[in-house]
């Protein structure tokens, strides 16, 4: 019975797949996602993840246990087998091995587990380095990461007393350098809840940071000895004599004016390379990876790879250097993970290990936890290849030949540009919102390249690229349509002499007639007008119509008979002590259409009226 | 908000109580020669017998008119219904006694220590009942066994905490409820909750129940010690509440005032309730209502609101503030005979929280009478346990932990097979508690996100001083060492902790494993040095506020005898570092010193 059931569902899914995407390709006919079987007894609540040279995969978890797994790249056999070759550790958010022994970051220690009689399960567990800790659940310890010299990076996160706080424990809100002797390094400061970082093939530290307190939203920082990465939290340990800046609390402005203007005043107030907008991009940046596999993971080398716990997906970003300061661009790549993504690495074929939780945290992938792998197929999607910014706009290439028509038309494009506060308020609204015109299109020899020259480029600025009408030779449209571009530096040189050639042709614009037929007064929109509108403003993100996913869901929200006006002002300034049941806050949601937002707001209380006249 | 379950759990508040007076054997009616008032008792673990010291303060049964006689059991002078009753007892190996409720209803008192396989008879639990009618090798029935071992050593003080509700009769006699045992706690651990009796035990005074007589200890088997008797009994009058009535108002109000603004709804209630609130927040309501006081005496005012709120008697402020509904909020006041006027404001003015009002008033003597309807205050909210096993082989979790009132952060907690479990202080070198029964719960530190980060032994706990045991000759036990952690590594599954000692300039390593008779943990600081050292230390074998009672050679008790400590017997020393402590050292001679601690 059971089977057929799902039979039927099977087919009606295909069918509702079919009816929406005759003609598109999905993210799952390119980057296909496999499962790794967990025994049920096991809860694999993952915070750190090794890949062994010898085939074997390490994973770490939130109840303090290290598994060993064979054959997880499920060669010829689905299933996997587990060892646990370590245990009774606290909380361990970070996992690496090196020539033969694991190190992990517990809450309270960096430690290194070894087997010294090669019986498969851990039989010396050593301290590295003992961390303080106040007593407050949010001060997590992630790592640890190797650097090239063979020191163990480790990141500290504030405890949370209504408001992110390092000052209960020495160098919360920092990143520290361990070196193999036992020594540390206070290295750089401004973290509020860096759960993921990596080194590039540079040799530079990014790392992951979530929308919080002095985070307008989620980004992507590089990190350099001394840099300050915007929470001060951390700030008291700058006193300390090894710290390698000075910086107080009130050397920082509050004023709600973007953190580039802080960072005029700050010098070592790092910018991020790249912000991730959020509920869009994202609503907790985790692990951030550059794809070092030469071609096998994805079509994508040398581009990074950001995973969103909340979210459950994972996102690409590519970065370039200018003057110095790395910027770049950010854009979807796969979602639909089973639980929220903490971890990725990369296995020794190519493919990603991406290790999952979302107790107390909350997850779009339903699972509690959750261990699979995302690889490339070999198929090449139509996408966006890379984003370089150019003395008076943007350079993009594509993965494929563009359709020129499409390229040359107006109505292809959508751009704007737009800031965060800077502000000890949990996240931001979105500010300083503006159209961006384009005024001059080239289309290289090989059709893989589109020049864009844009009016009113504005430095610092997020600068998102709506791309719907670009479509490929075939006719197809992007992949991903939109990616958004962090423009910390304007480059200097050539600018592109806009021709008549260049420009791009309007949509003819006709007028709309006057309704005949008078407006129903307080229509309630359908709910596939409502799906439309929750989509477009990325409300899905965090909300579904009858279940429970980041937020409450819209019939939750419509229990508790707010007006349209006061739905209204909360999406505008939300307040989450309203939903104290809930771990991720709503960032205000500003920018999103008053008129479009009351649309919402009536569906949402329409669903409390239909479940009324069910119940009678 | 998800911490509630713990601070519900036992918040079985112990308010001042009658205390047995044992400077004499007045409170008992016709005690046999087998009880006396001693001043001290002690026994080692392996002891069948009791010695004792002349004094006052303990009720003991010597045994010494022999064994099987009813007649030397001991009835109470007083006699109760409902009743909450708590008292320190101590057995010798082997020890059987039991403490009948009414007369009736028994709770096991016996020597079950370390036993496995538990029932009725066994320390703790509720013991059969018997009916010769029902034939040969039949007899016994229903009885109820401890939900798990919460016993400690012969030769120790234990301590028993019994709620129990009186059975109810009608008018004519009839037995209309059960007696209950609404909560049995042995040595801190809950091991009976809401259990009925169908009738009574086997060995009751009469197998008619009755609504009040005497608690009996069964005296006629083995010896006995008891101390520390305290019992509240139920048979005061308490307050009545009449007239109420009640005024709605809305609008913001963030504190319990009412200021100018007029009702938008009045009218009359039998008890207090939120119900006839119709807004979810931004309101206020007034209850008002005639209190009669029964007697002049001292009343308690326990309520609960989410929101905030104060409640007043003629009009003086007593509890007030802004709370969560499963926080209870308190004060005392004397109230004279008569009547007395009663207000509670309540105002909740943010939409997130249950509503909930609830207000008790407790008098001491009498049960708490609540003035609200049973639907107005909700419970509170419960999560399943998230256990930590060792039943199998050892294992060791690390967490934070509680330890003398203070959050402990690099705590780990090792359980054994044996059921003999420790937590450690991993940068103190230190043991905080042992425990003897189930391993660990870990349900605050993996359940959501897990704020406390804590999590708790499971079985008969004995907290330890939570210091590094090693001083050098003749110097004070600091309260933090300068210690250096090096790591554990695992044998047989346990670990060994690995320590360089500055003071000492030695590595030392702390192995603590079960003994081999399983009755204690053995404790073995070795030194791993190449070099010898420069001078003699000393190991604490432990430091007690409450005397220290020297058992034989080689075992002493500890923190009011409730644990002992066994070494090989060389010759230590007692210091008296403060006030009111003693400290017990043992000089260290060799690479290695040994300890076993026992409960």
């Amino acid at each position: 019975m059971k089977n057929i059931k799902m039979t039927i569902a099977c087919i009606l899914l295909a069918f509702a797949t079919f009816a929406q995407k005759t003609s598109s390709k999905t993210e799952q006919d390119f980057y296909e996602i496999k499962t790794l079987p967990i025994p049920k007894e096991i809860y694999l609540e993952v915070g750190g993840l090794a890949t062994m040279p010898d085939g074997r995969l390490a994973v770490s978890t939130r109840r303090g246990e290290i598994w060993i797994i064979e054959n997880p790249y499920q060669t010829a056999n689905h299933q996997v087998h587990y060892k646990r070759f370590a245990s009774g550790m606290h909380e361990v958010l970070g996992l690496a091995y090196r020539d033969g022994a694991f190190y992990c970051s517990q809450r309270g220690e960096l430690t290194k587990i070894t087997d010294t009689d090669r019986d498969g399960v851990a039989d010396l567990y050593e301290p590295i380095y003992q961390f303080e800790l106040s007593g407050n659940y949010h001060e997590y310890t992630y790592g640890p990461v190797f650097d090239k010299n063979g020191d163990m990076l480790v990141t500290l996160n504030l405890a949370w007393v209504g408001f992110g706080e390092g000052k209960f424990a020495k160098w919360r809100g920092w990143l520290v350098k361990i070196h193999p002797d036992g020594t540390m390094e206070p290295f750089a400061a401004g973290l509020r809840s860096p759960a993921g970082y990596s080194i590039n093939q540079d040799g530079d530290i990014f790392y992951g940071e979530n929308q919080g307190d002095w985070v307008g939203s989620g980004r992507v920082t590089h990190l350099a000895k001394g840099d300050f990465a915007g929470n001060p939290g951390g700030l008291k340990w700058a006193k300390e004599p090894n710290s390698p800046f000075r910086l107080t609390l009130e050397e920082i402005q509050d004023n709600g004016a973007p953190m580039y203007e802080a960072a005029a005043k700050v010098k070592n107030l790092k910018l991020p390379a790249v912000w991730f907008p959020h509920a869009i991009m994202g609503i907790s940046t985790s692990d951030v990876l550059q794809d070092t596999t030469r071609g096998k993971f994805s079509p994508f080398p040398g581009q990074y790879f950001v995973a969103d716990q909340g979210q459950s997906k994972i996102m690409r970003m590519g970065l370039e250097k200018v003057n110095g300061v790395y910027q770049g661009f950010c854009i979807n790549y796969r979602e639909g993970f089973q639980s929220g993504i903490l971890r990725e690495r990369f296995g020794l074929d190519g493919s990603m290990f991406v290790g999952m939780t979302s107790r107390g945290w909350g997850s779009t992938g339903k699972d509690e936890f959750g261990l699979q792998r995302l690889m490339w197929n070999g198929q090449m999607p139509f996408e966006i290849q890379d984003i370089q910014a150019k003395p008076d706009g943007f350079e993009l290439s594509f993965t494929q030949a563009v359709d020129v028509n499409s390229v040359k038309k107006a109505a292809s494009y959508a751009l704007r540009s737009y800031i965060y506060k800077y502000q000890h308020q949990y996240g931001s609204p979105i500010i300083e919102l503006k159209d961006l015109k384009i005024s001059g299109v080239e289309v290289s020899g090989d059709k893989r390249k589109v020049r864009l020259v844009i009016d009113g480029l504005r430095q610092y600025f997020i600068h998102e690229f709506k791309l719907e009408g670009i479509r490929n030779e075939a006719g197809e449209p992007l992949l991903h349509e939109t990616a958004y571009f962090t423009l910390n530096q304007i480059p200097s040189g050539g600018k592109l002499a806009v021709q008549a050639t260049h420009r791009l042709e309007e949509a003819v614009v006709v007028k709309a007639v006057p309704a005949v037929k008078p407006m129903k007064k307080s229509t309630v929109i359908s709910d596939a007008e409502a799906m439309a509108l929750l989509k477009k403003h990325t409300c899905l993100a965090c909300h579904a119509k009858e279940s429970k996913v980041v937020g409450p869901s819209y019939a939750d929200i419509a229990k508790r008979n707010y007006t349209d006006k006061q739905i209204l002002a909360l999406v505008y300034k939300p307040n989450p002590q309203n939903w104290p049941d809930y771990a991720t806050e709503m960032a205000p949601m500003s920018h999103v259409p008053a008129a479009d937002v009351l649309k919402i707001a009536s569906w949402i209380n329409g669903l409390r009226n239909k479940a009324l006249l069910n119940h009678d | 908000m998800r911490n509630i379950l713990l601070l519900t759990l036992l918040s079985w508040t112990c308010l001042a109580q009658q205390q047995v007076n044992l400077t004499n054997l007045a409170a008992f009616q016709h005690p046999s020669n087998n009880w006396t008032i001693e001043g001290a008792v002690q026994s080692a673990y392996s002891d069948t017998t009791l010695q004792v010291a002349t004094g006052q303060g303990i009720l003991v049964n010597t045994l010494r008119n022999g064994k099987y006689k009813r007649s030397d059991d001991l009835t109470f002078a007083f006699s109760h219904g409902d009743i909450h009753l708590m008292f320190d007892f101590m057995l010798p190996k082997k020890g059987n006694s039991g403490v009948y409720l009414q007369g009736r209803y028994e709770v096991q008192l016996a020597d079950s220590w370390t036993k496995k396989q538990l029932n009725f008879g066994d320390c703790g639990g509720i013991y059969e009942r018997w009916d010769d009618a029902r034939g040969k090798g039949k007899e016994g029935y229903e009885g109820y066994a401890p939900m798990q071992n919460a016993s400690k050593a012969p030769g120790l003080w234990q301590h028993m905490e019994i709620d129990f509700q009186a059975p109810r009769f009608d008018a004519n006699g009839k037995k209309i409820q059960n007696a209950v045992f609404k909560k049995v706690i042995l040595n801190g651990i809950l091991i009976h909750e809401n259990l009925e009796m169908l009738g009574v035990t086997r060995g009751a005074v009469s197998l008619q129940e009755v609504a009040s007589a005497p608690i009996l200890v069964q005296g006629d088997h083995t010896q006995v010690a008891i101390k520390n008797i305290q019992y509240e009994t139920y048979d005061k009058p308490s307050v009545k509440m009449g007239s109420i009535k009640y005024d709605y108002y809305t609008g913001k109000f963030t504190e319990p005032i009412i200021g100018a603004a007029k009702p938008i709804e009045s009218g009359k209630l039998d008890k207090l309730t939120y119900k006839v609130i119709k807004a979810k927040n931004d309101y206020l309501i007034h209850y008002q209502a005639d209190l009669d006081v029964p007697e002049t005496d001292t009343y308690e005012f326990q309520s609960y609101w989410t929101g905030s709120g104060v409640v007043k008697v003629d009009g003086k402020e007593l509890n007030q503030g802004a709370h969560w509904y499963s926080e209870m909020v308190s004060s005392k006041t004397e109230l004279t005979a008569g009547k007395h006027k009663l207000e509670v404001i309540h105002v909740k003015d943010f939409p997130w929280g249950p509503q909930a009002l609830g207000l008790y008033v407790k008098r001491i003597g009498s049960h708490p009478v609540a003035l609200h309807e049973r639907t107005s205050l909700l419970d509170p909210e419960a999560v399943g346990m998230i256990e930590v096993k060792a039943n199998a082989e050892p294992v060791f979790q690390r967490s934070f932990a509680m330890h003398q009132g203070k959050k402990k952060t690099h705590v780990i907690h090792v359980g054994d097979p044996s059921g003999m479990h420790y937590s450690y202080d991993l940068k103190q070198g230190a043991m905080l508690q042992v425990w003897r029964g189930p391993f660990l719960n870990a349900t605050q530190m993996w359940e959501n996100r897990g704020e406390p980060q804590t999590s708790e032994p499971l079985g008969v706990t004995v907290t330890l001083d939570g210091k590094f045991p090693l001083v050098m000759d003749h110097q004070a036990q600091a309260d933090s060492t300068e210690l250096v952690y090096k790591g554990f590594r695992l044998k047989d599954g346990r670990p060994i902790f690995m320590y360089h000692w500055p003071a000492g300039n030695v590595m030392v390593e702390d192995f603590i494993r079960p003994n081999a008779a399983k009755t204690g943990l053995e404790r073995t600081l070795s030194f791993k040095s190449a070099t010898a050292m420069q001078s003699a230390s000393e190991l604490v074998l432990g430091n007690s506020y409450h005397g220290i009672s020297s058992v034989n050679a080689t075992l002493i008790g500890l923190q009011g005898q409730s644990y002992f400590v066994q070494w090989d017997g060389r010759q230590g020393a007692v210091l008296n570092p403060k006030q009111g402590l003693k400290q017990q050292r043992i000089p260290v001679q060799g690479n290695e010193v040994s300890y076993q601690l026992i409960w």
